[in-house]
């Protein structure tokens, strides 16, 4: 990437910060420009597991990003995990399975290949940057480097909206309901008084029901807080 | 000369490393002073940094040269406060020539074995965060090459500084937005066991869990871990003065 194309990314992202608009819609454009590939996705997850979406550049990045929030597997959490980038040429038949569940309903969407890349400051993970293509094959070595520097851009950016938060709160830019998902966690909430266990295994419930029958974690949760579902 | 060149380089190569790895400024700065002497036709070199804009010792290369340190900043007065001040090289070839410049250091350092002092900002255009300071014991000035040699040491340990306090604001901000983002769902689920337990809405929950937080004089993310872990009951956040 030329030094001046990344200069003119922070200058558009200063820019929409500055007139008040989300720079998450102009990083994650700003993404697929200059990667050059079919979508792009944000991913924020900090070290509990904790995790949210920034946002994606088309609907099969968004299917890919619900399905690992629902699934709790993918590229952009094993790359949150490892700190490294996650590399799938080929999602539909890859020399090693490792998210078969994933698989066939984002190979359905038109995700060719997948691609993670860790969103980290200084050794603190804040996220993934996801990327894919809708052809199989490796991302060019230059495709590879760029969606490094990308991949810290993001960082500095989502810094930079925790920056202008009041000290003890979180960036406005994440503290929203549908990017974090607030809903999944209020079910989490009540399903774990209804039956008696913890949060986290309330979470893992809902997880293995909207995987059972094949719904988005977060209409079930809905449901769930609307009192129109009981897990028995 | 040529010894003298490599050790140069090995210098800067060292305070170079302190752009990529974790370090401690301290070691990096004691090592530095160290080198100083080794490198300048000097006996003695010390660095010292602002912290918020008082002057600190950071870093000596000898416990002689931490005392004089310590009673410039203490006496407010010497080459080094000066050269911080202005942001400009301070030389005096002749220290019993200062007495009337520095009345209280000049006598110390002379009295410690000091014939001249000389000091170098450590500056990044209109930012001087501290100074590298020479002291000898015989009189002279130094020679212009090892003035030029001192000021780009301190240029590039400055730089190495302030690259590293702008990492640890960030490292520092990461580790909030983590806090943040924890306290934040954990609020989320707390509004679900109390919807739950005390059968309200999730607004309701709400508010009668920041009623209780401000009644209390406890933050929100306390109390909402408290009802997550199940130490704090539904029935007494709803009605708080059930508890009595």
């Amino acid at each position: 990437m030329h030094d001046d194309t990344l200069s003119r990314i922070r200058d558009d992202l200063a820019r929409a910060r500055r007139a008040g608009t989300s720079s998450a819609a102009t990083l994650i454009a700003a993404c697929v420009d200059v990667l050059d590939v079919t979508g792009v996705g944000i991913m924020v997850m900090v070290g509990s597991g904790h995790r949210g979406t920034v946002g994606g550049s088309d609907a099969a990045i968004r299917l890919v990003e619900e399905l690992q929030f629902t699934l709790g597997v993918g590229p952009c959490i094993d790359t949150c995990h490892s700190g490294l980038p996650v590399l799938e040429p080929n999602l539909a038949h890859p020399e090693v399975s490792r998210w078969p569940e994933l698989s066939g309903p984002a190979v359905d969407a038109g995700v060719a290949a997948i691609f993670g890349f860790p969103v980290r400051v200084d050794g603190v993970g804040l996220g993934a940057l996801d990327l894919y293509q809708d052809e199989i094959g490796h991302l060019r070595p230059e495709q590879h480097a760029d969606a490094m520097v990308m991949a810290d851009l993001v960082a500095r950016e989502i810094l930079e909206w925790q920056a202008e938060a009041v000290p003890g709160t979180l960036a406005s830019e994440l503290d929203q309901p549908e990017r974090l998902r607030f809903v999944v966690h209020q079910a989490s909430g009540m399903l774990s008084v209804q039956l008696g266990i913890s949060v986290h295994d309330a979470l893992a419930r809902l997880r293995a029901y909207a995987y059972a029958e094949d719904r988005a974690m977060n209409d079930v949760a809905a449901d769930i807080v609307d009192r129109t579902l009981v897990l028995e | 000369m040529a010894d003298r060149e490599a050790l140069l380089s090995r210098t800067f190569v060292e305070i170079a490393d302190t752009l990529v790895a974790e370090f401690d400024v301290v070691d990096v700065l004691t090592t530095l002073a160290s080198r100083c002497v080794e490198l300048f036709d000097v006996d003695e070199a010390g660095l010292m940094l602002a912290v918020e804009g008082v002057l600190q010792v950071a870093a000596s290369s000898s416990q002689t040269m931490r005392l004089l340190e310590l009673f410039e900043v203490q006496h407010d007065e010497g080459p080094c406060v000066d050269c911080y001040r202005s942001g400009l090289a301070v030389e005096c070839g002749d220290l019993s020539t200062a007495r009337v410049r520095w009345p209280t250091f000049a006598a110390e350092a002379i009295d410690a074995g000091i014939g001249s002092v000389f000091a170098v900002p450590m500056r990044l255009r209109e930012q001087t965060i501290g100074s590298l300071n020479l002291l000898r014991k015989g009189t002279g000035q130094l020679s212009s090459e090892d003035l030029t040699a001192a000021q780009a040491v301190a240029d590039v340990a400055t730089i190495g500084i302030l690259q590293h306090r702008i990492a640890a604001e960030r490292q520092l901000l990461a580790l909030q937005l983590q806090g943040a983002l924890d306290s934040r769902v954990l609020i989320e689920q707390a509004k679900g066991v109390l919807a739950a337990t005390t059968d309200t809405s999730m607004e309701s929950a709400f508010d009668a869990m920041r009623a209780y937080a401000r009644s209390h004089n406890r933050r929100l993310a306390d109390v909402a871990r408290a009802l997550v872990h199940r130490e704090l009951s539904g029935e007494q956040v709803v009605s708080p003065t059930s508890e009595r």
